[in-house]
Order: C-alpha cells, then sequence, then structure tokens
C-alpha cells in the first residue's frame, strides 16, 4: 500500500514537472506587458539576421532608448541558412525566447503558417501609436509581409535586386551607360567590350558581369528575374509550374551566359565574391541587392569606389518590362510574447517615418516609406539611389518579381539551386536543368497537396 | 568489491550492537548486480536521454508526417517517406558521391599519415617542429578550413592559382569545376585528417619492440626485408584501428564540404550528411532527412561492423 501510494506521488510529481516545462507563456496582462518604468524596465528579445544584428545592437538600440528609455532591446543575429529553422522552432515551441522575429521575404508564409505571429492590424492594434501610418507604405515592400489576407510582418530592411554599373569602366571601354531601356541583348552586346584590359598590360584584368552564380537559394533569383520582365511567372496563379517551357529554358540560359563575361572563377560566386570584385573595380556591372550601395559607393572603408563612380538600375529589360527582384527583410512579433505592447512599441519605432530616416543615413537601408522615398533623402548619395529603387518598386509590383509566396518557398529555392548549379557547371544543360527542377517541384508540391 | 557489499559486511557484523536487527541489514543488501546499476544508472540515464531519444525521435520522425505549425511529427505515414528517399536521384547520388569520397580519401590519408609518421620516426634536426606544426590543421575548425581554402583555391585572389601561373598553369576552377571540386574536398580533408593518422602512426612505430628488430638485423634481414617482414606486420593492428576511427570520422563529413563547395557543383560534392542536412534544415523536409539519416545509420552500422571483423581478423593472423 505504502509502496503504490509512494509510486502515486512520485507519477504525480512527474506529470506536474512535465506539464510545467510544457506549459506556455503565462498570460498576457491587459497593458500588453507595458513599457517599463525607470525602476522596472521592461525586456524584449529581437532574432535577426548577422548581418546587421550588431549594427542594430550598437546603433539603432541606444537612438530608439533616447525616446523609450525603458524598454531594453537584445537583438541576437543568426547566420541567415540557419535562421528560418531557428525562427521556426522559436515559434512553435512552448517558451517564448523571442519576442520579435525577423524573416527574409520568401519565409513569411512559412512563418505566418505555425501561428506563431502575431496579426499587426488586428492583434496589436490597441497599441498602435495614432500617428503610425500604414498607408504611407508603398505597397511592394509591405506585401512582403502578408500572406492570407494578414499582416503578419512589416518591412524593416527593403531590398531589391539591382543593377549597379561602374561608370569608369563603362567610359574606358566606350560603351554607353545602362538605363531603365537597356534590354538584355543590348546589355550582351556591350558585355563583349567590357571584358578589357584597363592598365594596357595585355592582360584582362575587368569583367562585364558580377553577381551569384554558385549553388545558393539565392542563385536562381537572377533567373527568375529574367523570366519575370518577360510576364512569365514561376508558379501561375492555381500553383503550378509554369517555367517547364522555352522561356524558362531562355531565362536559365541568359543567366549561364553571364558567366561567359565574368572574372575567372565566377561560378564559385555567392553574396560576398561578386560585392569584392565590383568594389575593387574588376567588374563593370553587378546584379546585387540595392542595400550594399552604401557600403559599395560611399564608405571609404569598404570600397575602393565614390558615389560618382557607381550607377544604379533596374536589371536588362525583357519583353515585359524591366527586371528587378523583391527581398525585404520584415519583422512581426511572436504570439507567445509576454510583453506585445513593448514589442510593437520597437517595431514601430523602427518602421516609422523617423527610424527610416536614421536607418536610412546610419545603414544605408531603403526605406518602405513613400514619404522617405519622396521627401529629402537622407543623405545627399541617396537622391539617385531612391529614383531607382522607386523604378524597382513599379517594376517588380508590375511583374510580381518575388520568390513563391508559399509555406514550401524555401524548399523550392532548394529545388531551383540545385538545377541552376548543374547548369552553370555543365553538368547538365538549361533544359535539362529546367525539365528536372519543373519535375521536382510539382513532385513537391504534389506531395504537399496541391492540386497538380 | 562494491560500495553495497561492504557495506552490508559492516552491517551484518554489527547489527546486533547497534540494536537494529537483521531487517535494516537486509535493508541495504543489494549484492554486486545491484550496485553495478546504481553505479551505472546515471551513465545510463545520460546515454538514454542524448543517444537512444536522437535516435528513437529520428525513427519516429521518418515514419511520420512532420506538421510545419507545430514542428513535430503527426501521423503515422508507415514507409511513405522511406519510398521516397529511394526515388529520390539526390540522395542515391549522394551516396555515390560520398562512396568516392571515402574510396579515395581514406587510403589515400592512411598511406601518407603512416609515411609522414615514418619520417617523423627517423632521427633528424627540426622534426619537432614540424610534428608540432603538424597539429595545427587538426585544430582548426572544419568550417573555417573549409572557408579558408575556398580563398587559397580561388581563380582570382588565391595564392594557389597565382603559384601555378608563375610556371605558366590556370588559371584552374578547383571550386567551379564538378570533378576538381571533389578534388579540392578530398585535399581539403586531407589536410586536415592526415595529422591524426600520423599521431596513431607514431605512437604505434614507437611501441615496436626492440628485440625483433636486434634479433632481424643479426638474421641478416635487409631494410625492405625488415619493413615487409616484420614493421607492416606488427603494425596491422594499429592501421586497423586508425582506418576504423578514420572511417567514423570520415562517414559522417560534411562541414568541409559545406563550407568549401556547398555540395556543389550540381551535386558533385554533395556527401550524403550534407544532403540529409540540406534537406531537413534548409528544405526542412524533416521526415525525408530522419529516413534518410535512419538508411545511412543502418548502413554506416553494418560496414562498421565488417570492418571491425576484418580488423579482428588482420590482428589474429599477425
Amino acid at each position: 500500500m505504502r509502496r503504490s501510494l509512494r509510486l502515486t506521488a512520485a507519477a504525480a510529481a512527474l506529470g506536474l514537472t512535465i506539464t510545467a516545462c510544457g506549459s506556455t507563456a503565462s498570460e498576457v496582462s491587459a497593458d500588453g506587458g507595458g513599457l517599463g518604468t525607470a525602476e522596472n524596465p521592461v525586456s524584449i528579445r529581437v532574432i535577426a539576421n548577422d548581418a546587421f544584428a550588431k549594427q542594430w545592437q550598437d546603433q539603432l538600440v541606444p537612438e530608439f532608448n533616447k525616446k523609450y528609455p525603458n524598454i531594453k532591446v537584445s537583438v541576437d543575429g543568426v547566420p541567415y541558412n540557419d535562421q528560418l529553422p531557428k525562427t521556426m522552432l522559436e515559434l512553435t515551441g512552448p517558451t517564448p525566447t523571442y519576442d520579435v522575429v525577423l524573416g527574409d521575404d520568401s519565409w513569411i508564409p512559412q512563418l505566418a503558417k505555425t501561428g506563431g505571429l502575431m496579426d499587426l492590424k488586428a492583434d496589436v492594434s490597441k497599441w498602435t501609436d495614432a500617428g503610425y501610418d500604414w498607408d504611407d507604405f508603398n505597397p511592394t515592400p509591405l506585401a512582403a509581409g502578408q500572406w492570407d489576407g494578414k499582416q503578419y510582418t512589416v518591412p524593416v530592411r527593403s531590398n531589391l535586386l539591382l543593377m549597379f554599373y561602374n561608370k569608369k569602366l563603362y567610359k574606358k571601354a566606350g560603351v554607353q551607360e545602362p538605363t531603365a531601356e537597356t534590354t538584355w541583348e543590348q546589355y550582351f552586346a556591350d558585355a563583349k567590350k567590357l571584358v578589357q584590359d584597363t592598365d594596357g598590360d595585355g592582360k584582362v584584368d575587368a569583367w562585364a558581369t558580377g553577381t551569384y552564380f554558385t549553388k545558393d537559394p539565392l542563385t536562381p533569383t537572377i533567373w527568375q528575374t529574367v523570366l519575370n520582365s518577360n510576364g512569365v511567372a514561376l508558379l501561375d496563379d492555381d500553383l503550378k509550374v509554369a517555367f517547364g517551357n522555352e522561356a524558362g529554358v531562355k531565362a536559365l540560359q541568359t543567366h549561364v551566359d553571364l558567366l561567359k563575361y565574368a572574372p575567372p572563377g565566377a561560378s564559385t560566386y555567392q553574396f560576398n565574391e561578386p560585392l569584392e570584385a565590383f568594389r575593387q573595380g574588376r567588374t563593370a556591372t553587378m546584379f546585387m541587392w540595392g542595400s550594399v550601395y552604401k557600403g559599395t559607393a560611399v564608405d571609404e572603408a569598404s570600397t575602393t569606389l565614390k558615389p560618382e563612380d557607381v550607377g544604379l538600375t533596374t536589371l536588362p529589360a525583357g519583353s515585359a518590362g524591366p527586371g528587378a527582384h523583391r527581398g525585404i527583410w520584415s519583422a512581426g512579433i511572436a504570439k507567445k510574447t509576454r510583453h506585445p505592447a513593448a514589442a510593437w512599441t520597437w517595431l514601430q519605432w523602427v518602421t516609422s517615418k523617423e527610424g527610416e530616416q536614421f536607418t536610412g543615413s546610419a545603414f544605408g537601408t531603403f526605406p518602405a516609406r513613400n514619404s522617405t522615398l519622396n521627401g529629402t533623402p537622407a543623405a545627399e548619395w541617396a537622391a539617385p539611389v531612391y529614383e531607382a529603387l522607386k523604378a524597382g518598386y513599379a517594376a517588380v509590383e508590375k511583374n510580381k518579381m518575388w520568390r513563391p509566396r508559399l509555406p514550401e518557398a524555401d524548399a523550392v529555392q532548394q529545388i531551383l539551386a540545385l538545377q541552376t548549379s548543374r547548369a552553370m557547371s555543365g553538368q547538365a544543360t538549361a533544359e535539362q536543368a529546367v525539365d528536372e527542377a519543373a519535375k521536382e517541384i510539382t513532385e513537391l508540391l504534389k506531395s504537399k497537396g496541391y492540386p497538380q | 568489491m562494491s560500495v553495497s557489499t561492504r557495506t552490508h559486511r559492516a552491517g551484518a557484523g554489527k547489527a546486533p550492537a547497534r540494536g537494529s536487527g537483521p531487517r535494516a541489514a537486509r535493508r541495504f543488501r543489494l549484492g554486486e548486480p545491484g550496485t553495478a546499476w546504481l553505479f551505472m544508472t546515471p551513465a545510463l540515464v545520460l546515454l538514454a536521454g542524448m543517444l537512444l531519444y536522437p535516435i528513437f525521435y529520428t525513427l519516429w520522425v521518418s515514419f511520420s508526417d512532420f506538421d510545419l505549425a507545430l514542428f513535430e511529427p503527426v501521423g503515422w505515414v508507415g514507409w511513405k517517406n522511406y519510398e521516397m528517399v529511394l526515388r529520390d536521384p539526390g540522395f542515391l547520388e549522394s551516396l555515390k558521391v560520398t562512396g568516392i569520397y571515402l574510396v579515395v580519401a581514406l587510403p589515400l590519408q592512411m598511406i601518407l599519415g603512416f609515411a609522414i609518421a615514418f619520417l617523423l620516426n627517423v632521427e633528424w634536426r627540426g622534426r619537432g617542429v614540424l610534428r608540432a606544426l603538424f597539429l595545427i590543421p587538426m585544430v582548426v575548425a572544419p568550417v573555417v578550413a573549409g572557408g579558408v581554402w575556398r580563398m587559397l583555391l580561388d581563380p582570382l585572389w588565391g595564392v594557389v592559382n597565382y603559384t601555378l601561373g608563375l610556371v605558366g598553369i590556370g588559371p584552374v576552377e578547383w571550386i567551379g569545376d564538378p570533378t576538381l571540386a571533389m578534388v579540392s574536398v578530398i585535399l581539403i580533408d586531407t589536410w586536415r585528417w592526415t595529422p591524426f593518422v600520423v599521431l596513431i602512426a607514431a605512437a604505434g612505430i614507437m611501441a615496436l619492440p626492440g628485440d625483433v628488430y636486434e634479433a632481424a638485423k643479426s638474421d641478416g634481414a635487409g631494410r625492405w626485408q625488415t619493413l615487409w617482414r616484420i614493421t607492416l606486420p606488427l603494425l596491422v593492428p594499429v592501421m586497423a584501428a586508425a582506418f576504423v576511427v578514420r572511417w567514423l570520422g570520415a562517414v559522417k563529413m560534411f562541414d568541409i564540404a559545406l563550407a568549401a563547395t556547398r555540395g556543389g557543383p550540381g551535386n558533385a560534392t554533395n556527401v550524403v550528411n550534407l544532403y540529409i542536412y540540406e534537406k531537413g534544415f534548409r528544405s526542412l523536409e524533416f521526415g525525408s532527412a530522419s529516413s534518410m539519416a535512419t538508411i545511412v545509420l543502418i548502413i554506416t552500422v553494418v560496414l562498421t561492423y565488417f570492418l571491425f571483423s576484418i580488423s579482428r581478423r588482420l590482428e589474429n593472423r599477425w
């Protein structure tokens, strides 16, 4: 009898322990955890990409604390490749570690599908500042945070794939600078002249192109942009593969052909390598995320170029218009946070007109608000950049230039990355790679229950 | 031998004097097996938690549909994931790539490792410094090694191509060419792991019995005869042990490939563990990734069992 009592007690204790471990966060108070006081400040944690987490912690947080001194913000940086699974675990886990989560453009449907993100226009509306102007956001970056009719995240680092060009190398080659009207045919004609010997020693030391070529989920965004600028989507409205045709092959072949005019070893180019090559004056053009502009043309510590050397425009045009590709980092609030008021206050400030002005001037971050885009730029160099950005936003909106908006987007990009790499290295022709990618993506979507 | 035994004996001797009676003495009588289990329990609990639980969880996931919204396995799907995996050309190709890597890299590292160990065993000036330098690759994190070698092998900026260029070779696409990419991964892996084989081999060589060599010398054996008839047979157990340990390390290699080539170009260097990692943690296909991991675990266990059998036979033969 005594033994069974002991067993029962032990089982009850274990059960209670397990229940305690598995319980969700405690109930949020009516004031959303408040905004803290000098005696009892509120602490929130943000999971961000390691490319800019330190900048945020060192400069953005102190700026925020000038207005909200009682909200302590910790920003943790995570490598890009680890960030999505870590955030997924965070949103689905029982105990919240992070109050604010950041996601790349294509991750938002997947993160939203966990049910772990708040709808920013409904769940936290009671803490929304009266002056917070949703309508001021440009619809292109704002759409990156929407899924299934709800606004789960808000843009914190707007970005577009754009074409950088080195004006000196264009002049040296005697080639007219590109514009939004430059077509791919014209670009390739110019590219031949842009592979040149600039110092007269008889050896080629400058090439035409630098961009993503290696096996990476972001590499296919280049030929996706070509595809979109010809008016063809990756997936149609019924989420069926729409690129397994001549248009898809032509787009991928365009990307493969760029390699002919790139520096030796460019087939391994990811993010850093083309950036370095361009910053050191080795490539005349670079298809890259616009947000690197400040580090490429302004910051003397990281570049040999000056703002007057660097031009920025949309990618060469296809039959449907110029090219660009949306890549917005946006941030949302974890549903399990115990401090939604403080988390939303932080996010509102970062994405406010004031916050955008600060991140624009301090980090060169691109704005998402029309008032910032059309107003006085944060710095002198920003004026032509914002013009290119506006043209890019328009191109993106017109031809739906973004990665698939579905929870399996990352898996789709993985398939495209592999097949793109096969085509780049000559292991497959563009046609074989496109066929294989179309087949694999169809199978993937079918296995996930999408009618194919 | 055990604490409980001593307690029992002491207790038995003192029980009447303390007046606690035979019942109290029985309470502490665990016996030798009981004591053994008592002491082993913490280790077993740790082992179960750290090793068995992940294995069983992986098995469970491999037979389930993994719900990304809940981030946990839901619903039994039987062999569905395994069927998909066995039809996946990428997985089968990654097994082939792993096989090529193992077949080339392991013998290369064994031969180089033992050859260098022999050289280091000979008295010559500066060998101590070289021996210390040999340890450096082992302490470099594999991801760092992959990244640094990627820079060294870069056709435009890398020192390897610069050097080759001085004698009119190149630029060579070490990472961009599918065949050379595999050569590069094997090169980096060999640079990193040969010192480990050198360490084991050097220890084995130093432990060889001197009297056998003296006997061989007095019998008039030459250098080659001594090497082939005495040194190598005596080193067989060391070689077998080194091979098995290296095999277990090599079979799980993916970090160098991830840092240096990302498994590319195409699938040229996509070793199976990298493929599983990408499938699980990039594509978030946890069901498929778990099935692949289970298949690889089974293959590894079977092959390791055979390697151990061969190793035992070789040890018994000599």
